[in-house]
């Protein structure tokens, strides 16, 4: 049914709203550390076939949904599926989540006896089972270690609970009662979904409705080419190396990407990348996905809209059994560290077709630390888990941002004053670290250092990247610093650790994390000299860098 | 001898002025071009012109005034150069921050609002506290003198001073300040234990920097302020500044320390007050929702049960401020929002806007995207000839040229139908706003008014209502200088607030007492130090509690327990309340899970002297300033719709549709609704029953 255009822009609006409102309450009602504090959740309205029509504020879940929503539709037909249905999955090989970490929730939503929409919601658990608590295991060599896994299954029939899968859930959990809460939370949102959904349908009619959202993909599409036709025909590409898997710690894990701009049209061929891992960086291709597609909307206009009319424009190739297109049952829960890296590296072999708008590398996820205490000078709260921030790259508009979550990842660091309140623990110094932002005309962002004491014996783990590939920089700019994590850091004994590790530290142990800094742009000796001079009066740079990197003489 | 108070309101083009005599409730406005450059002067123009119409200065007995001084430095960076003293090896808590971005997730280009404070005009010092605010290293009482050299030859006139676990004991920074005034004597100098003291350092030490940029703007403001009214004989000391959270200081307290940036959020916070109280309180509406749509924005606003809804944690500009202030919720949605088509066919409206300047194209002063205001005109709502009485001359030919060209041609739809159909967008936005912070805050809208005010929001109002299922709007007498009038109705307040982190189940009642006590002490000082130490006063005791671990607290009033003493009794009662009220947000609560304990609040109240009554105008011949014109809702169907001037209204009932216009504002009653005048002079548009 052809709907007019007022009407579909007036939809997409109540849509992207509604979406809104469901991620609000999830955000409100979730339990676990990680849905409050990280924000790693999503909500979304997809149509009959999955597609989603907006994109939701936590964008890298995006083309989760239509390869999810598609499975469904394959293992169960479109005609078994009823109102009041809640499907739940974890698996990233059967229904493409990220990782087994991640349960997604889909309910179809039916007007008058017809399938009109999906309302869905993907979030992050703190413990589905595996080898280790918290079920993200950085040594992981199959997907088994990572915990449990649902294929697509009901766990709400025409609205009645089977409280058998939740049974089964909770006995595979570490964290029973957290995780029943986020899902009832997310089973919660899909029902604020589907009655706004249905309230829409009673107003406007379910065809009109279905018609809008067909529309609404063809105006993203619309403009998303529009934006794509201004690419001159041309082919670039591009590499990078992850550090190292988490399992063979000395070998590197090559990501490389060969893009082609035909017609304004984009070819993404990831066959040069390197096989798939032995340890959990391998990447499923919503994950991929999400990579090509975030840098795209970044490069062409960060104000475009997202749908998955997009995939009519963009094609992949990928080798069977790459990183980037594992089998089962490769594991793959530090997926994002690849994903974070893919983005620089799409970036980078970007730039030459879009000169001006790439950035140069940025710092990634800045690492993470995970802290069993050992000691009883306080009362137990379970671990205490960080993850850090990095910095930007630095790019054609200026400096890059220091201390930042960049890309896909958008984190919150937790406050001094509360893990010193809540943890065993002393944190010594909260600095930027001098130099560490790659030089150029535009310097990349500086990442920062924590320095711990523990005040308790305590089990460490440690996962990181970057320390042995530093963020590269762009048009003649230098790498930002590496990553380091140090043992007794500024004595005798200091000891710098490799960027995944596991160890148990005495009281009194003191350690420091440092993150990577972003790239710089342009040429070093290019910088305006009272631009180098303001860093260094600020504490960004020391002399002897200004010296060497930019031929700064005073 | 007559007696006048008088409230001043500075918007961004004028300065509203209301006198009201307190006996007979009579009610005067004035409204001259804002003066930004001294905004004061706008203020002494507005006071003089009541002076020549026969008032007398000394009759003034009461001034209450909102401001958006502060406001604007910060947003045009025209505030004070500061200095900063933090905890040695902590300079990554200003430059990091929370580390997350906010905003356009895709924006490889992301940037933080530029620092208010240098680096190198940031000074470590060592001092370190724990987390219960025992000393683990002395203060380095010489490198704070040192610092304070260096801030004295760069010129620094204000210093923020913001230590790691200040919350718990402030001896540290006390010391700092003592210090800092040894070597300069006039310096402005905040502590982040008296401006926040809370736990988590970003949101403090942000709250702290924001009022050391602007309380030396302040303090020169009211200077400025206090001299003008000197001059015009009007001598009260009862001058108050209106503040976020809706309450007034005395003048003098604005920048006597730690307040400067309550009043960052108080431009809006006047209409809100003006609605809970005039409306909400004394008219007995309730429930209330305000919708306040001017140029460029709208600000929306909840009132439940005749209060306004409060939030404690916010921001300004991308800078992160935590102190409480009423929940005004911001949407780009104004009568100069521009609409355009986009490559894909579709229009949107908005976020940018033409604002004033250069305007909507029917003004002529050089706007040529189509807006919001233009639509407003072609569908008939607006009266070419009427806008402020006659002032402004609407150009139809010209709106309608750049509609036409813009939108409505490309997409082979009549002018008409594209007009409506960005009135119909940008109605369904407001609408989307409202029904999603509803949402948030777990309001039935099927209870609330809608009360819109600017110039643009009674336009809209029952059409947004009407998207909305709300069947009622009410549009005050005079929407334009309305926020004016909460200026004469707030009290006097302070909030005061003290983080420890306990849980709740071992907290001694003893101990709590304690904490409140101190901070009702706080508070009494403070009053005694403003000369108000005789008034009757109200605390109000609240408590910051949170599950174990979450990352948030819930603000849990204590009002209406079975006592106001803590005791063991009274801390179950308080968990009890937690629980529910979690309940109520959240929809579910966890009695099986630790609750703690994260800050203790005071609210201090001196109740101000308010008006009982507002004498309103009522004409009442309705026959006379009758006419109609051709107005269409749909862009298909043109409905003779009735035009009626508001002075002509009475508690007749009229039948929709219909348009009031009225000086600073028009409203327009759609299709199956009505409208009448209640006794209080408020315009009361109805949805009728079908």
């Amino acid at each position: 049914m052809k709907v007019d255009p007022i009407t579909v822009e007036l939809l997409r609006n109540r849509i992207s709203s509604i979406m809104e409102e469901m991620d609000y309450h999830f955000y409100r009602s979730g339990y676990s550390t990680i849905v409050r504090e990280s924000r790693d959740f999503s909500c979304a309205i997809v149509d009959r076939q999955g597609r989603l029509l907006v994109s939701p504020w936590m964008f890298f879940h995006s083309p989760v949904y239509f390869h999810y929503v598609q499975r469904i539709l394959q293992l169960y037909g479109e005609d078994a599926l009823q109102d009041g249905d809640v499907f739940v999955s974890n698996h990233p090989y059967d229904a493409n989540l990220p990782h087994a970490s991640d349960m997604g929730f889909v309910a179809p939503i039916f007007h008058s006896g017809k399938l009109v929409a999906f309302a869905c919601t993907i979030a992050h658990k703190a413990d589905v089972g595996g080898t280790v608590p918290g079920s993200t295991f950085g040594s992981a060599t199959e997907l088994y270690q990572e915990g449990m896994l649902l294929p697509p299954v009901r766990i709400h029939h025409r609205g009645k609970a089977i409280p058998d899968i939740e049974r089964l859930i909770s006995a595979n959990t570490r964290a029973p009662y957290v995780v029943q809460g986020d899902i009832a939370g997310q089973i919660g949102v899909t029902r604020i979904g589907r009655e706004q959904i249905q309230k829409i349908c009673e107003r406007f009619g379910a065809d009109v409705l279905i018609g809008a959202m067909d529309q609404m993909i063809e105006a993203s599409t619309l403009e998303f080419a529009s934006a794509l036709s201004t690419l001159p025909e041309g082919e670039s590409e591009a590499q990078g190396f992850l550090d190292h898997d988490g399992v063979e710690l000395n070998k590197q894990v090559k990501l490389h990407v060969k893009i082609k701009a035909t017609n304004g049209r984009l070819h993404f061929d990831f066959s040069e990348c390197d096989d798939q891992t032995k340890g959990p960086v391998n990447l499923r291709i919503g994950m991929v996905e999400a990579a090509v597609y975030y840098s795209l909307i970044g490069l062409l206009d960060p104000d475009l809209r997202y749908s998955d009319g997009i995939r009519d424009l963009i094609s992949f190739t990928f080798r069977k059994n790459s990183v980037v297109n594992a089998d089962p049952p490769r594991p793959c829960s530090s997926y994002m560290k690849c994903c974070q890296k893919l983005v620089d590296v799409i970036l980078e072999a970007m730039d030459p077709l879009m000169p001006g708008r790439s950035i140069a590398h940025c710092g990634g996820s800045g690492g993470s630390i995970i802290v069993a205490w050992q000691g009883k000078t306080k009362p137990k709260r379970g671990n205490q888990y960080e993850i850090f921030g990095s910095a930007y790259g630095a790019g054609p508009n200026g400096d890059g941002t220091s201390g930042a979550t960049p890309h896909l990842a958008n984190l919150f660091a937790a406050p001094i004053e509360i893990i010193e309140t809540e943890f065993p623990c002393r944190i010594r110094k909260f600095e930027l670290t001098p130099d560490s932002g790659g030089a150029g005309r535009y310097r990349g962002g500086l990442n920062f250092a924590r320095e711990y004491e523990a005040l308790e014996p305590a089990e460490l783990v440690y996962r990181s990247d970057r320390a042995i590939e530093a963020p590269k920089g762009l048009q003649g700019g230098k790498s930002g610093g590496f990553s380091q994590f140090i043992l007794h850091p500024d004595s005798k004994d200091a000891q710098v650790m490799p960027s995944t590790c596991r160890l148990k530290i005495e009281k009194g142990t003191i350690f420091k994390l440092n993150g990577a800094g972003g790239g710089g742009y342009g040429d070093p000796k290019s910088r305006p000299k009272k631009s180098i001079e303001h860093d260094i009066s600020e504490g960004y740079l020391t002399e002897e860098a200004a010296r060497r990197d930019y031929g700064w003489n005073g | 001898m007559a007696e006048y108070r008088l409230g001043v309101d500075i918007g961004g083009t004028h300065t509203d002025l209301v006198l009201t005599e307190t006996r007979s409730g009579k009610l005067f406005i004035e409204k001259v071009a804002s003066t930004p450059s001294n905004p004061s002067l706008a203020v002494m123009e507005g006071i003089s012109r009541f002076l020549s119409r026969g008032v007398s200065s000394e009759e003034i007995s009461f001034f209450g005034h909102g401001t958006t001084v502060t406001t604007n430095a910060l947003l045009e960076l025209k505030g004070s150069k500061i200095g900063l003293l933090i905890t040695r090896g902590f300079r990554a808590v200003q430059e990091v921050q929370t580390q997350a971005r906010e905003g356009n997730q895709f924006d490889l280009n992301f940037r933080r609002p530029p620092p208010l404070v240098s680096q190198s005009m940031t000074h470590e010092i060592a001092g370190r506290l724990d987390f219960e605010g025992n000393e683990l290293e002395a203060l380095d009482e010489e490198a704070i003198r040192i610092a304070a050299k260096s801030f004295k030859s760069a010129g620094i006139e204000s210093i923020a001073v913001s230590f790691l676990f200040s919350y718990m004991n402030d001896r540290h920074e006390i010391r700092t300040r003592e210090i800092l005034e040894q070597e300069i004597p006039n310096a402005f100098i905040s502590l982040s234990s008296k401006v926040l003291p809370r736990i988590r350092e970003w949101p403090r030490l942000s709250t702290t920097l924001l009022n050391a940029y602007l309380e030396p703007v302040l303090a020169k403001y009211t200077n400025d302020l206090d001299r003008g009214l000197l001059k015009l004989g009007v001598t009260t000391p009862r001058r108050f500044l209106m503040q976020s959270n809706g309450g007034v200081m005395p003048l003098k307290t604005g920048a006597a320390g730690g307040k400067s940036v309550h009043t960052l959020l108080s431009g809006p916070a006047a209409g809100v007050q003006a609605t809970a109280f005039i409306l909400g309180q004394k008219q007995n509406n309730p429930h209330l929702v305000t919708m306040d749509m001017g140029g460029t924005s709208c600000d929306i606003a909840f009132i439940s049960n005749a209060r306004p809804l409060e939030v404690t944690e916010g921001a300004i500009d991308a800078r992160r401020m935590d102190i409480p202030a009423f929940d005004i919720s911001t949407i780009s949605a104004g009568g100069g929002t521009i609409a355009r088509l986009g490559v894909s066919g579709l229009i949107s409206v908005g976020p940018d806007s033409a604002g004033a300047d250069p305007g909507p194209v029917a003004y002529r002063k050089g706007g040529t995207q189509a807006t919001v205001t233009d639509a407003d005109l072609i569908c008939g709502f607006l009266n070419p000839k009427f806008l402020l009485g006659g002032e402004t001359i609407l150009s139809i030919d010209a709106t309608e040229e750049a509609i036409d060209s813009q939108i409505a041609g490309p997409m082979g739809i009549t002018t008409k139908e594209a007009a409506a159909g960005i009135v119909r967008l940008i109605n369904a936005r407001m609408a989307d706003e409202i029904r999603v912070q509803a949402a948030k805050k777990v309001i039935d809208l099927k209870n609330f008014t809608l009360v819109p005010f600017g110039g643009a929001g009674p336009v809209h109002a029952a059409m947004v209502a009407e998207e909305l299922d709300i069947p009622r709007v009410l549009i005050p007498p005079n929407p334009g200088a309305f926020s004016a009038l909460g200026l004469l109705c707030a009290d006097i307040i302070h909030d005061y607030i003290q983080s420890d982190l306990v849980n709740l189940e071992e907290l001694e009642p003893e101990k709590a007492e304690e904490k409140f006590k101190f901070l009702e002490g706080k508070a009494d000082e403070e009053l005694r130090d403003e000369g108000l130490e005789g008034e009757k006063r109200v605390f109000i005791r609240e408590v910051d509690l949170r599950y174990a671990g979450q990352g948030y607290e819930i603000r849990t009033p204590l009002e209406g327990l079975s006592n106001a003493e803590m005791s063991k009794d009274v801390i179950n009662e308080i968990a009890e309340r937690f629980h529910e009220i979690h309940h109520k947000q959240h929809g579910h609560s966890a009695r099986d899970q630790i609750i703690e304990l994260v800050s203790y609040r005071v609210r201090v109240s001196v109740p101000v002297k308010k008006q009982a009554h507002w004498e309103t105008d009522k004409i009442l011949d309705i026959s006379k300033k009758v006419s109609s014109r051709e107005v269409t809702f749909d862009g298909v169907q043109t409905l003779d719709t009735m035009v009626y001037q508001r002075e002509s209204l009475t508690s007749e009932t009229i039948s929709g549709p219909a348009i009031i216009e009225q000086l600073d504002s028009t409203t327009v009653i759609p299709e199956h609704w009505t409208a009448h005048l209640d006794d209080f002079g408020n315009i009361i548009a109805e949805r009728q029953k079908t």
